[in-house]
């Protein structure tokens, strides 16, 4: 019996697990909690891949993102709502905050709503810039949906993504691309800065331009907001504490409406399916710790030398040592862990550092079981004692940072250590002389004792 | 025997003696004719001359620290040359070998200074016997020193 409640106990963390690698617990705001019915096939593909959703309204007094100093929810998803700002409790500040405690958020924004002032001011403290005003709306001339948007232009149809660059893994593809096209309904175009933890994934085509709608004139100058590739339609921003948080141009492409809409080019022939739920999956599962998470399982170094004690993780090495450096990796893939492979073209480095790198080298796959790749390298110490550090500092798009110190200390060579002359070939001519000079003397003082007597002898007589 | 000895020793001084003042009556004769071929000649006369010297006077264990003290420059010189031609590498094998060979080499000329005749006066107090055990104590003592250096 009891063994059969552990059983069922096990079974129940196991499904448990069977979710985001970080929680459950998902928070979806939305301007109108009737409103789900407009997402529900998105919201029932979450729920479905096991999280607690709560729908709230920004209004609402129940709604707090922090319980006594602790989250009280793992995900944040935000719906455009009408209001201008999100009250009290959704203060850009609370934002950060919630990005700070490792929180995720997923932002989806219309060119249709204005975005809520505080999104704003927190977007512009992670270096995303939406349009003055607040509202914006992308349009394309030669890619836009015929059946829809005929004379307004504004439904976008974009190929899927595809890789960021070569050695970056590409988590927001469909498995076997095959023509399929993203449907993007009136989006809000987002300009990038520099930061080095801001990722778009899906650019607008260089023929698309953002405009405000509100504007009533009839050329566009000034107002023009931005243009082709400068827009970013869905950005990420992974921080340093690997919270993520994505803007989605356009909500209505998570809409019931777009999922399984037929959609047809301008200048297409036949009507073709849009790719919206796969993309909506994989951008919320990326954003909600469910792709692209990697786990150190242990670190393991050791000497790697014949005739020495092979004790794991030493705190003490010598300089010249061959050492043998291992860690295990594992990735999260939707509802388990699987191994970890490198991308083509990418590496994974180890630095042997003590303030500044002395070797830094890629590490190469040596076992690969289901649930891990052990990646590991063999290398000799530098000549040089003192505090190091073997260092992983594994910073990727998309994939959360990987940063792991292991301190040793490297000592000199003990007086004993070092190697006898005679096993040093160089060092055999100097042996000879030691032992040509010695033997040289050995038979002087013999010839010297026997020829003394006669040298007395001489040496008296010649007195 | 001594008698003998010292006749041969007398009989002998007289035959260089001669020797000597023919081999440079000609050169000083005729110094502007064969001025080359002439002053080698009296070079290896000089030579010669100097080694019969040195081998009819020289007592025979001097003769014997004079050999051992050529044998260790030409052991030295080979240790130096092989350093400058195949590098220093291990330093302290160069160090201790080559000085193993300067040393005893200083300590044999020592014991030669101190067992002549000729410098008998100097050292009033240092019987040869006391000599030549101070320098088998101090050659024992380098050899030591030069064997734990050498590793």
């Amino acid at each position: 019996m009891t063994s059969l409640t552990s059983f069922l106990l096990l079974l129940f963390t196991a499904v448990a697990q069977a979710i985001s690698s970080s929680g459950s617990r998902l928070l979806v705001v939305l301007e109108d909690v009737a409103e789900k019915a407009q997402y529900s096939k998105f919201l029932g593909d979450l729920e479905g891949r096991g999280f607690e959703v709560t729908y709230e309204t920004p209004k609402s007094d129940s709604l707090n993102l922090f319980h006594l100093g602790e989250r009280s929810y793992d995900h944040i998803l935000f719906f455009p709502t009408k209001a201008k700002g999100l009250g009290p409790n959704l203060t850009a500040n609370l934002l950060l905050q919630f990005i700070n405690a490792e929180g995720n958020i997923l932002l989806a924004l219309s060119g249709q709503k204005q975005a809520p002032s505080s999104i704003v001011a927190a977007l512009s403290e992670l270096d995303i810039h939406l349009p003055s005003e607040r509202t914006g709306l992308v349009v394309d001339h030669f890619n836009y949906d015929v059946t829809s948007a005929d004379e307004k232009h504004d439904v976008l149809l974009l190929p899927t993504p595809g890789a960021l660059r070569s050695g970056v893994k590409d988590f927001f593809s469909p498995a076997t691309p095959n023509g399929e096209v993203l449907a993007l309904p009136q989006a809000i175009g987002q300009v990038l800065g520099n930061g080095a933890l801001l990722t778009p994934i899906l650019r607008a085509p260089t023929t698309a331009y953002s405009y405000n709608p509100k504007e009533e004139s009839e050329v566009l100058g000034d107002e023009l907001f931005a243009a082709g590739k400068q827009l970013s339609l869905v950005t990420t921003v992974q921080a340093r504490n690997s919270a993520r948080l994505t803007v989605v141009g356009s909500a209505d492409m998570l809409s019931d409406q777009w999922f399984d809409a037929k959609v047809k080019k301008a200048g297409g022939k036949a009507a073709v399916a849009t790719v919206n739920r796969e993309f909506a999956k994989r951008v919320s599962g990326w954003t909600f710790n469910e792709i692209g998470v990697l786990k150190v399982n242990w670190i393991e170094h050791h000497l790697n030398e014949e005739g020495q004690g092979n004790q794991s993780n030493p705190k003490i090495y010598r300089i010249k040592n061959d050492v043998t450096y291992s860690i295990s990796l594992s990735e999260y893939e939707w509802d388990h862990w699987a191994a970890f492979k490198v991308p083509a073209d990418d590496d994974l480095q180890l630095e042997f550092s003590m303030l500044s790198p002395f070797h830094r080298m890629s590490l190469k796959p040596t076992v690969s079981s289901e649930e891990s790749t052990t990646y590991s390298t063999n290398f000799k110490l530098p000549d040089q004692h003192g505090i190091f550090n073997f260092k992983i500092n594994h910073k990727r798009p998309f994939f959360n940072n990987i940063e792991e110190k292991n301190t040793v200390s490297v000592r000199h060579f003990a007086h004993d250590e070092w190697p006898r002359s005679y096993a040093i070939s160089g060092a055999w001519p100097w042996i000879s002389g030691i032992g040509a000079t010695v033997t040289g003397w050995l038979f002087f003082v013999a010839i010297w004792l026997y020829s003394k007597p006669t040298g007395k002898g001489e040496s008296k007589k010649t007195r | 025997m001594a008698p003998k000895k010292a006749q041969a020793s007398s009989a002998a001084a007289p035959v260089v003696t001669t020797g000597t003042t023919t081999s440079t009556a000609p050169a000083v004769s005729a110094p502007s004719k064969k001025s080359s071929s002439s002053s080698s000649e009296a070079w290896s006369n000089v030579a010669t001359n100097i080694l019969k010297h040195y081998q009819k006077t020289t007592p025979q264990r001097t003769k014997l620290i004079d050999l051992f003290m050529a044998f260790l420059v030409v052991v030295g010189g080979l240790q130096f040359v092989y350093c400058v031609v195949a590098g220093n590498y291990p330093f302290n094998a160069f160090l201790s070998g080559f000085s193993a060979t300067v040393g005893q080499f200083v300590l044999t000329a020592s014991l030669r200074i101190q067992t002549t005749e000729a410098n008998k006066a100097d050292f009033p107090s240092v019987s040869p016997e006391r000599a030549f055990a101070d320098y088998v104590f101090g050659s024992l003592i380098l050899h030591f020193f030069c064997v734990n250096f050498i590793n």
